[in-house]
């Protein structure tokens, strides 16, 4: 079993895994193109390198790039030819993004398409093997924004593909291998790639987490926030290094993320205090029962009815979770208090078993002594036969 | 009262002639006599199937939708429920270690001999349906387990040649194993099997009686020339105890397995999920389910599995006929020893492997 590696060492080896593919499609261009999208449709290396004589072919400068490919991929007569639904705004959207505003403002050590698609092995994103593909686009991404030599000019740091390597979010992708979990482009954009403004972001995360957004907006932090000029989910939850949410994080003490904007004396503090209490009671009592369950459990007693329960304490502890972004103490508590009765009621069918358990121990007991009886009387019995013949 | 009730009975059944005929009986008694007990051992099993299985058939529903709750009612909510489904799943195997000890025993004492053939041939088929009681209760529960193993089961048949499919959807009641497969393994096990047994029971009991006990070859020989008989004890009262004695003790060890480890449900048969890693037919099936895994594709030409499923039902029947096979020389009996030996060995080393193989 390997260690876990930390988020950093999960993108460096990434990167160090996929920069060679890259690297071999400009080195050793025909035989790359042999398996790209393009050759497979019929393209051949005029269709890019136009006005070029054959096998003196050069690379486009770097500011030419879009505006090739978007000879094509922006034409929705031609394009259709291929896929009738394909989009043709990348061109568009690519104009929008950081990337393509630095790039028509001069600076060509931005990315442009080939970064990213690559350049003589395109591949579609559906495509495993493609640099974009769910797994592989945050390596791809990091090629430059984990690269702090490559951002110092920009006046950015490298930490953000480090720090998603850390998120709850690259567990699922990558532990969990759960390809719906969001990388850099389902936050950021893919063509038009920019950082969400600070009154967009709520917008971003609700994409995802619908519940958590509508309950956010009809609370009044929602206005609190935007006075005060906070990006909404950031505050507490960060930006890219998002890690699994604790019940920790409520509370007024060092660690807890209420504490950046309450202290220990106000009202607001007994109120994040008791919303704190509730959620420690009711994980308290889940654990309390999920420990009587499996004891009797073990000793292969049944007990359905215990887990059923179990179950619902446990799913009203994720509504209470969730109600904690009303920011008031009733939604919450109110959830606590239902999966609270829930997990008694486990835990009394975890005793119920465990005192069932003891008298079916203890009638064995009895049952044995009788059975221990009646086997000696038994053989006294056959000791006091006759005698056989010899 | 009682003697008038006896008298009355006595009149019209004649229970006194066979009371006294059982006063008059004997068995003999030797240094391998403890092997006689495995015979009583088994049918008190048998009678405690018979029982438990009935207190279950109150409750219990042959269906895919009902199965599986039926018995988790009989579990969770019926009075002793649990215990008597436990007594009945941990009886259910000890009686197939009971009765392949009797059938070991009774080979190696050479019991089988003239003119105890229809003895050993009834015998036999009794194992058999022990194995098919055990192969078609399995399935009752409806959990994921016995689901997948029925299906992994009933498969086997298929390499039997020309018949295979039509037996495979015989057993189940379609192509595949489903509601339909449940409903007859249900019918087998509580109908056509016991029916079956209880007659085979009656005529092997039947035979022993006529015949008696066997004696081995070895202690008839010396106790012809050391003193002209075998040693023999009276049926009434001094076997019987004994009989009762290791009754009682099959008893105890029923109730403390019973209690300990009672027989798990586990989770309900989902026949569109993926089969469960590890799935196993019951611990007496093992060695045959190992010996198919090592057999190659193809062996001179013919299908392995084809080969091997035939060789085991050559075995099968050359197992039931061995009495008509064997001759009657000490050279002979020898043999058959060797050969019992040898199944023995290999029968224990496959189940082993098998067994090595899923630990964890």
């Amino acid at each position: 079993m390997t260690a876990p590696r930390s988020g950093a060492a999960t993108v460096l080896v990434m990167v160090i895994a996929t920069a060679p593919q890259i690297s071999a499609q400009t080195s050793a261009p025909t035989a790359a193109f042999a398996d790209d999208v393009h050759a497979s449709a019929g393209l051949t290396c005029g269709a890019c390198h136009m006005r070029q004589a054959a096998g003196s072919y050069t690379a486009p400068p770097r500011n030419a790039i879009a505006p090739l490919c978007a000879t094509c991929h922006s034409d929705a007569a031609y394009m259709r030819r291929f896929a009738p639904q394909v989009r043709i705004d990348q061109f568009l959207q690519y104009q929008t993004s950081t990337h393509g505003r630095r790039m028509a403002g001069g600076e060509t050590a931005v990315a442009t398409c080939n970064d990213c698609h690559g350049a003589h092995g395109v591949r579609r994103v559906a495509d495993a093997r493609s640099p974009v593909a769910p797994l592989n686009v945050t390596t791809t991404c990091a090629r430059c924004h984990g690269d702090a030599a490559h951002m110092k000019p920009f006046g950015r740091t490298a930490a953000a593909p480090a720090d998603w390597g850390a998120s709850v979010h690259a567990t699922a992708l990558l532990q969990r291998g759960d390809t719906s979990a969001p990388t850099c482009a389902a936050c950021h954009g893919s063509h038009g790639a920019t950082p969400p403004g600070i009154t967009s972001v709520a917008n971003v995360c609700a994409q995802c987490h619908v519940r958590e957004a509508e309950l956010f907006r009809a609370s009044p932090k929602k206005e609190i926030f935007e006075a005060i000029g906070q990006a909404e989910c950031l505050v507490c939850h960060t930006n890219h290094r998002i890690e699994p949410p604790s019940d920790h994080w409520i509370g007024v003490a060092d660690g807890a993320v209420c504490e950046q904007c309450h202290d220990a004396a106000g009202e607001s503090a007994k109120a994040i205090g008791a919303i704190r209490a509730a959620l420690d009671g009711l994980s308290a009592e889940i654990a309390a029962a999920d420990a009587a369950l499996g004891a009797v459990e073990r000793a292969g007693m049944p007990v359905d009815e215990g887990r059923l329960a179990l179950r619902t304490a446990r799913e009203q502890q994720v509504q209470a979770r969730v109600l904690v972004h009303t920011f008031a103490l009733q939604p919450p508590g109110e959830a606590a208090a239902k999966g609270t009765a829930a997990a008694r009621q486990a835990l009394a069918a975890g005793q119920a078993a465990a005192r069932e358990l003891q008298i079916r121990r203890t009638g064995l007991g009895v049952a044995t002594l009788l059975i221990i009886g009646f086997l000696i009387t038994l053989w006294l019995k056959i000791r006091r036969l006759p005698d056989l013949p010899s | 009262m009682g003697g008038q009730l006896r008298a009355w009975l006595d009149e019209r059944l004649a229970l006194g002639e066979v009371i006294e005929a059982l006063h008059h009986k004997t068995v003999p008694h030797h240094r391998y006599s403890i092997w006689y007990y495995f015979g009583g051992t088994t049918l008190f099993l048998f009678a405690v199937q018979v029982v438990t299985g009935g207190l279950l058939l109150l409750y219990y529903r042959p269906s895919a939708g009902e199965a599986y709750e039926s018995v988790q009612f009989i579990v969770t909510r019926v009075p002793f429920g649990w215990l008597v489904r436990s007594v009945h799943a941990w009886a259910a195997n000890l009686m197939v270690a009971s009765v392949v000890a009797h059938l070991f025993s009774v080979l190696f004492l050479h019991a089988y001999r003239r003119p105890r053939e229809l003895t050993w041939v009834s015998g036999m088929l009794l194992l058999f349906l022990t194995l098919a009681f055990g192969f078609t209760g399995y399935l009752l529960p409806w959990n994921e387990v016995s689901f997948f193993a029925t299906r992994v089961g009933t498969d086997l048949a298929a390499a039997v040649p020309i018949v295979g499919g039509s037996v495979v959807r015989f057993l189940r009641g379609g192509d595949d194993v489903s509601g339909a497969t449940l409903t007859r393994l249900f019918g087998f096990h509580v109908a056509l099997l016991p029916a079956t047994a209880t007659g085979l029971v009656l005529l092997h009991l039947l035979l022993v009686q006529r015949h008696g006990m066997s004696v081995p070859p070895s202690i008839e020989h010396r106790a012809t020339v050391e003193r002209g008989t075998v040693r023999a004890m009276p049926f009434i009262p001094h076997f019987l105890l004994r009989d009762l004695f290791a009754w009682t003790i099959v008893l105890a060890a029923l109730a403390a397995l019973s209690t300990f480890y009672p027989w798990e449900l586990g989770a309900k048969a989902d026949p569109f999920a993926p089969a469960p890693a590890g799935i196993r037919p019951e611990w007496y099936f093992l060695w045959a389910f190992e010996l198919l895994k090592h057999v190659p594709p193809v062996i001179a030409g013919v299908n392995g599995e084809l080969v091997a499923v035939l060789l085991l039902g050559a075995g099968g029947v050359g197992a039931v006929v061995l009495p008509f096979l064997a001759g009657h020389t000490a050279r002979t009996r020898r043999a058959v020893v060797w050969a019992g030996a040898a199944a023995l060995a290999f029968i224990t080393l496959m189940t082993g492997l098998a067994l090595s193989a899923v630990a964890p």
